[in-house]
């Protein structure tokens, strides 16, 4: 069950296509981060970060070789890797031992949200047969719910998933907790706290943010979260 | 016997000193933001329970008027998780609120995309700590990316005014006040500080039973100065969660050397490249914990690492890989030795790797319990009862061989 | 009345050489020390050889000691400990206990040679079990067992196959707030290495480390002959973690050069403990009143131009009490400490 390692090309033509300038106002927009500074200071490549991820070990994958990028500010690089490297991190962040106190867990972070931000092609990529996990969260306040657990969603979980699902109903009345008898969210929410989420996402820019990446899934978004807002009275959700 | 110039490892003892910590105490920040009029910052309540972290600090953990901050992990996929932390609270009779008005943290799917920003996590958590101080109880948090993710949460607050600015702006909209708990608790800190009651309530013995650790990387390793650390367990070299509950329970607990190894959960390699996780739990940890120690269960405590280590051994049998390896929360594991049904409370029917071996190990006879489940899930499909109740669970729970 | 005397606190070899220069020139000086005996810390911690040269460290120390021992213009006094200060430059009067008893020590000028501590793996950020493992030692350990002309795994008494040093254990570390570089590590895992290799010839040695600080002559006298001569294995990239695979240790690191994951075992492992101020150096520093830097060293106010003078007239420090120092910076502060300070006692004698 081992994986096919892609070689990781880090060639500055890589994606000569992409202006510099371009570039660099990407990278410039990581930077302006108010994390970075506190994230990422200097890198003299003690290994310590790789040694420690998982990622590491199964993918051409190095936070080392992203801290290093970024501690010098080399700006094809740093495209480069927010394109080609950044969604393999697993965010466990156990690099987040750095003796300079670099988290190149948490630049990771950052470069992946700018690269959303910005509707990056590979954070598109990276994101496909995703945009179900998010509307979940994003319209029900919990990511995973049991109706989630389906075999044909699940095929390498074997057949546990479809004893699961074939006692779907019963199993769950089968909780003791009285907020756990739900199926379609991990448990029961009320309305109202999920009106507060919306408000949440709407007034962070988290709905434009999704505007930019998936369309059809804003769209969705939109259509289940405006009556509902209505409905509590805000009608004006914007943030200044 | 040789006779070296060099003290033995059992001698070197080792004390952290607050004093020497080379981090500040972000709590003393959330106290005097409380000062400026900042948030409100609701206290741990009283009787306390004590630990200390990793630099020898107090932590203060809470006994009773718990808000169970639930994990949709665990809720959604691995119900028994949780049923066995209230269960735990109900046994020993505690207050503890069980709450509708909260969300999941969000974390798991910004880790995963990255579709969120600072703004709305901050947002989301403050939500979530203000409808706790609304009903009057103490914030408990059941996942471990959801404790360490507050935490991230908390630092940001207290050291970027402008976030504070415009999240109060959001909870103003909300009508709701900036809260900020005293102290971020995981519930294993809570089992664990729990650990003596519970051996005292113990009624199956476990001490034939040999466990694997794994410790979540969101507990120990972000703001791992919080985590709770014991000069008895590693040297106070690494935290000594979930061990020090086991221990007490009489199982013996096995190192292996891939401890700080990550579970494979990856955010969203779990849900979109689960190669990469089923690779990494099986090859990584499994077959390292079986070849290394061979034990009866591997114990964990969290949402991620429960779901990977376990769902991840179905594919990794098929690849003819060594693996078999049940795997537990430490809840679960407590509420098992306190006597509480493997199937209507532990809800072990969710968990994929066979754990009958084991259950049988401690002389449970599972086949029996089994059908106790199975005659409430047939009353509950005929609509004789709506649901299983906490009575109903509580019932024949106490195994009469041992009363 | 100004005294003629000198104070000296701390009788390691910063301490012995100070009070020698003072000595030499015809001034009275009063060391105290608070062990029984002359020799600091390369004495408490049985030091083997000295770096780069090799020497016995034994003989050095015990050379250091002669010079003062029987010399009519030095007062030595053990089991003494300082405990307050009052008075200024040319006319301090010290308070200290000696086996129990308070006495008063009269002092126109002061040097502290109080020196360092080896640096406590327990408090490490990274996982090395030092606590939780009998063949992870530091370089202290090691020395010992050199210096015992034993050097096998404490956990059986075997002859070690593999052995390997991680550096900056200690140092250059924020999150410990270790910054700076203890300088002198690389150059004595490099000699420890030649060391094994000359006791224990079957044994491979690796050194595991971020930068190799070999300064000036230490380059060609220890570097390049670990390497070429004695086939030392120097690895750039340090250790994650230890942890124990079955009773081997298995170390985890990146061998960065290589650009790949590294997980070796090893029946020792070594750790490059850096250098932290003593508790000393941190207690009589605030007896005096002198400033420390960030990490408590004692702050020195003149730059590369003055390395001894501290921020309080008459009170100079020299050696490891004013931050990471080989012996070669002690021995040489401590005569520029000896000089500062009798320059001090004679422009507070003189009337202006």
């Amino acid at each position: 069950m081992g994986l096919n390692k892609m070689a990781l090309d880090l060639s500055t033509n890589k994606y000569a296509d992409v202006s510099y300038e371009e570039k660099e106002r990407l990278f410039a927009e990581v930077k302006a981060d108010a994390r970075w500074n506190h994230v990422m200071y200097g890198c003299y490549e003690c290994g310590i970060c790789v040694a420690a991820c998982p990622s590491a070990r199964f993918y051409d994958f190095s936070p080392r070789v992203i801290a290093q990028a970024a501690a010098r500010e080399d700006v094809d690089l740093v495209y480069t890797l927010m394109n080609d490297s950044v969604w393999d991190c697993s965010q466990c962040f156990s690099c987040d031992r750095c003796p300079r106190q670099n988290s190149p867990g948490q630049i990771i972070t950052i470069m992946r949200e700018v690269a959303v931000k910005n509707g990056l092609k590979t954070a598109k990529q990276a994101l496909e047969g995703y945009g179900r996990i998010i509307y979940k969260i994003m319209s029900t306040g919990t990511q995973v719910s049991p109706d989630m657990l389906q075999p044909n969603a699940f095929p390498d979980w074997g057949g546990h998933v479809k004893e699961i699902s074939d006692n779907l109903e019963v199993w769950r009345k089968a909780l003791p907790p009285e907020t756990l008898h739900t199926t379609e969210t991990g448990w029961q929410i009320t309305d109202k706290t999920i009106v507060e989420l919306y408000l949440i996402w709407h007034m962070t820019g988290v709905m434009k943010l999704i505007e930019g990446v998936d369309e059809g899934l804003f769209m969705i978004l939109v259509d289940v979260m405006e009556e509902r807002l209505a409905d509590a009275g805000y009608d004006d959700v914007s943030f200044d | 016997m040789i006779h070296l110039p060099v003290v033995k490892a059992v001698d070197r003892k080792f004390e952290a000193n607050p004093d020497e910590a080379p981090t500040e105490d972000i709590r003393d920040a959330v106290l005097q933001l409380e000062k400026e009029g900042e948030w409100i910052v609701p206290r741990v309540p009283e009787p306390f329970m004590e630990e200390k972290t990793k630099f020898g600090r107090i932590k203060k953990i809470p006994v009773e008027k718990t808000w169970h901050h639930k994990s949709c992990g665990q809720c959604g996929h691995i119900p028994g998780y949780s049923t066995s932390i209230f269960w735990l609270n109900r046994a020993f009779g505690l207050d503890y609120h069980d709450p509708t008005d909260q969300t999941s943290c969000t974390a798991w799917n910004y880790y995963a995309s990255a579709t969120s920003n600072p703004e709305a996590q901050a947002a989301v958590a403050m939500r979530n700590f203000a409808a706790a101080y609304e009903v009057g109880y103490f914030p408990i948090i059941h996942c471990g990316t959801s404790f360490g993710h507050y935490k991230e949460v908390r630092h940001a607050l207290v050291h970027q005014p402008e976030l504070r600015r415009k999240v109060k702006k959001i909870m103003e909209r909300l009508g709701k006040p900036m809260v900020m708990p005293e102290e971020i608790i995981h519930y294993s800190e809570w089992v664990l500080a729990m650990r003596k009651r519970i051996a005292e309530r113990q009624l199956i013995d476990m001490s034939m039973i040999t466990a694997t650790v794994h410790p979540a990387c969101h507990y120990h390793k972000l703001i791992e100065e919080d985590a709770i650390y014991d000069s008895e367990i590693y040297g106070a070299q690494r935290s000594a969660i979930i061990t020090s509950t086991l221990q007490a329970l009489g199982i013996k607990v096995g190192d292996y050397s891939t401890w700080f190894d990550c579970c494979g959960f990856g955010f969203r390699h779990i849900l979109v490249s689960r190669d990469f996780s089923r690779s990494f739990s099986v090859q990584r940890k499994i077959e390292v914990m079986i070849e290394e120690v061979n034990p009866d269960i591997t114990v964990t405590h969290d949402t991620g690492c429960v779901t990977t280590l376990d769902q991840s051994q179905f594919a990794g049998k098929a690849h003819g890989r060594k693996v078999g390896l049940p795997v537990l929360a430490d809840s679960q594991v407590a509420a098992l030795a306190m006597g509480a049904h493997p199937y209507k409370v532990l809800q072990l029917h969710w968990h994929n790797t066979d754990n009958t071996r084991f259950l049988e190990k401690i002389g449970i006879d599972h086949e029996k319990m089994w059908a106790e489940f199975q005659v409430e899930a047939e009353k509950i499909k005929r609509g004789e009862m709506p649901y299983l109740t906490w009575e109903d669970a509580e019932k024949n729970n106490l195994f009469n061989k041992i009363k | 009345m100004a005294s003629e005397n000198i104070l000296v606190i701390g009788g390691g070899p910063t301490g012995m050489e100070a009070a020698r220069g003072i000595a030499s020139i015809g001034y009275k000086v009063t060391l105290v020390e608070k062990r029984e005996r002359l020799g600091g810390t390369p004495d408490a911690s049985q030091y083997a050889a000295l770096t780069p040269d090799m020497r016995s460290a034994e003989e050095a120390i015990d050379e250091m000691a002669a010079a003062i021992t029987n010399n009519p213009n030095v007062k030595l006094m053990f089991n003494t400990t300082v405990i307050d200060s009052s008075g200024s430059v040319g006319n301090f009067k010290v308070k200290a206990i000696q086996e129990g008893k308070e006495i008063t020590i009269d002092a126109g000028s002061v040097i502290i040679c109080t020196g360092f501590t080896h640096f406590d793996p327990g408090r490490e950020t990274q996982k090395y079990g030092y606590y939780e493992h009998d063949d992870v030692i530091t370089l202290v350990d090691a020395e010992k067992m050199l210096k015992a002309g034993n050097f096998v795994r404490p956990s059986n008494g075997e002859i070690p196959k593999q052995v390997c040093f991680i550096q900056c254990v200690g140092s250059r570390d924020r999150q410990i707030g270790n910054e700076y570089c203890s300088k002198v590590c690389c150059g004595i895992s490099s000699k420890q290495a030649i060391e094994i290799r000359q006791h224990v010839p079957g044994c491979k040695v690796f050194i595991f480390y971020i930068d190799m600080r070999m300064y000036g002559y230490w380059e060609n006298e220890i570097y390049w002959p670990a390497q070429e001569k004695y086939k030392v294995n120097y690895v750039k990239g340090i250790a994650t973690e230890i942890v124990k695979k079955g009773d081997k240790l298995l170390v985890k690191g990146e061998d960065t050069t290589l650009r790949r994951p590294m997980e070796v075992l090893m029946d020792i492992v070594i750790l490059a403990v850096g250098m932290e101020p003593s508790e000393g150096t941190k207690k009589v520093a605030d007896i005096f009143g002198v400033k420390k830097n960030k990490y408590g060293f004692i702050e020195t106010i003149g730059g590369a131009l003055n390395t001894v003078s501290t921020d309080v007239p008459g009170v100079f420090a020299a050696g490891a009490a004013t931050g990471p120092a080989d012996l070669e910076d002690c021995v040489s502060s401590a005569g520029a400490a000896a000089m500062k300070a009798i320059a001090s006692l004679r422009l507070t004698s003189v009337p202006a």
